[in-house]
């Protein structure tokens, strides 16, 4: 009796198994590690949304391996009038998931919309004295002063100039996009959002891919897969469970501890993400105990031993290296210049540098989210380095949600802590922006910013941001504690994800 | 019994208009708010303060509780800031999975809890009856996190037998086959409350088999079943079942660490990331659904108290 029933059970669990997998075929399952506020990816800057967002949105240039940005949308340009006029030539082949061509008035429109209120527009556009269709595929952008970065900024899709048609970014102005507007011309459509069920994206038929070879973001798109599901799956534990059992191809974010024992199983695919994150601990330029005291952060610096919050945040000695300079090596603007009070740990030499610089124990108020463990991990480590020093660190736990709205007011904290995903022109980067709460802007620094945005000779750029990244050891408007690699999981039939991701993982050129 | 269920009805509508006024003034009090979750790390001030405009958060927030409550009089609960859907499609998305994750959790206790407690009251003392209870005990002390990643480690990532998380709506392809994605979520809610359960069941049947009644039940000649099954058993449901209305409108609103563990889009996980994100809108109308619920599940426990005992008098 008991033997009958089990093969019952057993025949109906085969059956349900197989039913279940005869319906993902053409179908990948990506678990994710939470949802998207939106899926307009000019409007926000988080890595999900990006994540997402670039399967359906393109922009005018998209990155290669190298992070060269490399013709998407366009066929080439003209700079002309000293770096100051920007004349792009539109690709004719490009069609809307609606079925409408590309023309010049959407990429204007776009464009303007990212300068207005996009979250990185402002970078390029503020200087942009007009944006116009200057022949039906054909736009020119004319600057009051050149911008060295513009390719860069034109070819980031994290928050970045993702064209729309004319008509629906014209009508969302500041609003982000709701789903029925959701048209772009990338190799995916957008399918059905099911609150906390799935985000569903569907291979789009009209897309015309670019001749060239795919390599990164560039070159050829091919979709082989009819659909691609964005699933929440919020613990890390059952990510893993599900790669393993089928329910999902793609599972993102694990968490380090895992890595040793994934790495070396032979049924799923390791994914270390080619770009490293890091952890960055602002300080208050606008008010407070750390304002203009240049001195005191130096001291500050001097007294954390980066590295142990590395290991004690991320784990294997695989998902991190704890390397002050600004960009990993490997990378063009990978530069030592001006590194210095990096992973030092010095008690005694701190404590010192803090009295010359006349602070005599006052606290100081160090915001932290419990959201992301990390920043929480790498706090308390930094607070006890920072007691050991004789600094009086008091920490301010709050949720992500309140940190955004207090680090808004510069009276309520004198370091946050946050993390910087990689990007690939230092214009993007937070602590370059004045507005960006720690509010760090002094001469020195507008000086060299000016010399940077100025040039568009690469070599000239290199040189320049070799000295803004000695002013930030100098200045130290954030702290960075070090490179982090996170890593996914992928199934072993899922083909054509390369070694490592280039900034996100993305599913045209991929095929089980 | 007609004007004692209008008498309660009257009450719960009361504590209803308590709880609206508590639930909305209680989360605009948190600090944080949903255009900085919605807008991102990077957002100006200029840029927040316009939406927030668009919004209507820019408004007096007393302004803002009589415009949510003339819309939620009208059924309006208004539309998600993060989802930019309705709230009661959202809520409504939530909750099938809710609802049918606590019914097969309630079917689970049911058949587990009241049958295995009955026959642990039945060999009161026996080394079976302390094997149960401390069987019960262990499934009452293991954190249900712990019990639903080994069941998907077992049952999903070895076996392959049942889906390791997500759940596809009975409404999708796949059709009620989809209720497989619950049996696993379920075993593991299922497992504490049984064995409390077990433990009422257990505890209620000793108590009520000491009253003088039984005794003179059992003198009368009457078959030992039968005085357990009539007179037993029905006396001490009356404490099982309070618990029982409790236990479905607790695993509804509270089933977060499950939903989580499995990835599973119910009413749970989306009030705590609503919470998160300050979507506002979603969590009032959350908090005022399980609040109606609460009262309605309370209200229909009292009122089965008299089908079970007619003695009861409702006033």
């Amino acid at each position: 009796m008991i033997k009958q029933f089990l093969r019952c059970v057993i025949v109906v669990a085969t059956l349900v198994s197989a039913s279940s997998q005869s319906m993902a075929a053409g179908m990948l399952r990506y678990a994710t590690i939470g949802e998207p506020p939106s899926l307009d990816v000019q409007m926000s800057t988080a890595t999900i949304v990006a994540t997402i967002g670039q399967h359906m949105f393109e922009t005018l240039y998209a990155f290669d391996s190298k992070y060269v940005p490399q013709p998407l949308l366009v066929t080439g340009e003209k700079v002309e009038d000293g770096g100051k006029k920007l004349v792009l030539t539109l690709r004719q082949d490009v069609k809307f998931h609606n079925g409408q061509a590309m023309t010049a008035d959407d990429v204007v429109a776009s464009l303007k919309r990212w300068g207005e209120f996009g979250a990185r527009g402002s970078l390029l556009m503020k200087n942009a004295t007009s944006v116009t269709a200057s022949g039906k595929n054909e736009v020119t952008i004319v600057l009051s002063e050149p911008n060295g970065a513009w390719k860069n900024l034109l070819a980031y899709p994290e928050g970045g100039p993702a064209i729309y048609p004319a008509a629906i970014v014209s009508a969302a102005g500041n609003k982000p996009l709701e789903p029925k507007d959701y048209i772009g011309t990338g190799p995916f459509k957008f399918g059905e959002w099911r609150p906390n069920r799935y985000v569903e994206l569907t291979k789009f038929d009209g897309y015309v891919p670019l001749k060239t070879a795919g390599d990164g973001y560039a070159g050829a798109r091919t979709a082989s897969f009819d659909t691609i599901r964005f699933v929440p799956v919020p613990d890390v534990g059952t990510r893993v469970s599900g790669v393993q059992a089928g329910d999902y191809e793609y599972a993102e974010f694990i968490s380090g501890d895992l890595y040793d024992s994934l790495k070396s199983n032979a049924a799923i695919n390791v994914h270390r993400n080619g770009a490293p994150l890091f952890g960055l601990f602002f300080m208050n330029s606008q008010s407070g105990i750390l304002k203009d005291n240049f001195a005191l952060r130096r001291a500050i610096s001097a007294a954390l031993k980066e590295e142990q919050a590395l290991s004690v945040s991320f784990g294997p000695k695989a998902l991190w290296e704890a390397d002050g300079a600004i960009y990993p090596k490997g990378n063009p603007w990978h530069t030592q210049d001006g590194v210095k009070n990096y992973n030092v740990g010095d008690a005694a030499k701190a404590k010192q540098m803090a009295k010359d610089a006349g602070y005599t124990g006052q606290p100081i108020r160090l915001l932290v989210s419990t959201n992301y463990q990390a920043h929480f991990d790498q706090a308390t480590v930094f607070t006890k380095q920072l007691a050991d020093a004789g600094i009086n660190v008091q920490m301010m736990v709050v949720d992500w949600a309140t940190l955004l709205k207090l680090r808004g007011q510069g009276d309520q904290w004198d370091i946050f802590v946050t993390h910087h995903g990689f990007v690939p022109d230092p214009l993007l980067l937070t602590f370059m922006n004045d507005s960006y709460a720690g509010w760090w802007k002094t001469p020195e620094k507008a000086k060299l910013m000016a010399a940077f945005t100025g040039t568009a000779d690469p070599e000239a750029r290199i040189k320049i941001w070799a000295e803004l990244q000695a002013l930030v050891y100098e200045q130290v408007p954030a702290i960075k504690v070090g490179n982090a690699y996170s890593y996914d999981i992928a199934a072993k039939k899922l083909k054509g994800m390369g070694e490592s991701t280039v900034l996100w993982p993305h599913f045209w050129n991929a095929n089980y | 019994m007609g004007s004692y269920a209008l008498h309660r009805t009257g009450a719960a509508i009361a504590t209803l208009a308590a709880a609206s006024v508590i639930i909305f003034f209680f989360i605009h009090l948190i600090p944080g708010d949903p255009i900085h979750v919605l807008l991102g790390d990077t957002a100006t001030p200029d840029q927040v303060d316009a939406l927030r405009a668009k919004l209507g958060l820019d408004q007096p927030i007393i302004l803002q509780y009589f415009r949510w409550l003339a819309n939620v009089a009208r059924g309006d609960f208004g539309t998600s800031i993060f989802f930019q859907m309705p709230v009661l499609k959202v809520i409504g998305d939530g909750a099938e999975t809710s609802i049918l994750l606590a019914t097969i959790t309630m079917i689970w206790i049911t058949i587990i809890g009241v049958p295995v407690g009955v026959i642990a009251a039945m060999r009161h003392g026996s080394w079976l009856d302390q094997g149960l209870s401390g069987v019960a005990m262990l499934f009452a002390s293991i954190p249900t996190f712990w019990v639903g990643l080994y069941l998907i480690l077992i049952f999903a990532a070895w076996l392959g037998w049942l889906p390791s998380s997500g759940y596809p709506s009975i409404f999708e392809q796949g059709g009620l086959a989809n209720l497989r994605y619950l049996l696993l979520p379920s075993l593991a809610l299922a497992a504490p409350n049984a064995a409390l359960i077990l433990r009422l069941t257990r505890a209620s049947m000793l108590d009520v088999a000491r009253e003088d009644y039984i005794r003179t039940a059992r003198a009368k000649g009457i078959r030992p079943m039968r005085v357990i099954l009539r007179h037993i058993l029905r006396n001490a449901l009356l404490a099982v079942v309070s618990a029982f209305g409790f236990t479905f409108a607790a695993l509804i609103s509270e089933a977060v660490v499950t939903e989580t563990v499995f990835a599973l889009p119910g009413i749970g996980q989306l009030v705590v990331q609503s919470i998160l994100r300050r979507d506002y809108p979603v969590i009032q109308g959350i908090i005022l659904v399980t609040v109606v619920l609460y009262l309605a599940v309370n209200l229909l426990v009292d009122l089965s108290y008299r089908l079970l005992d007619p003695r009861v008098e409702l006033q």
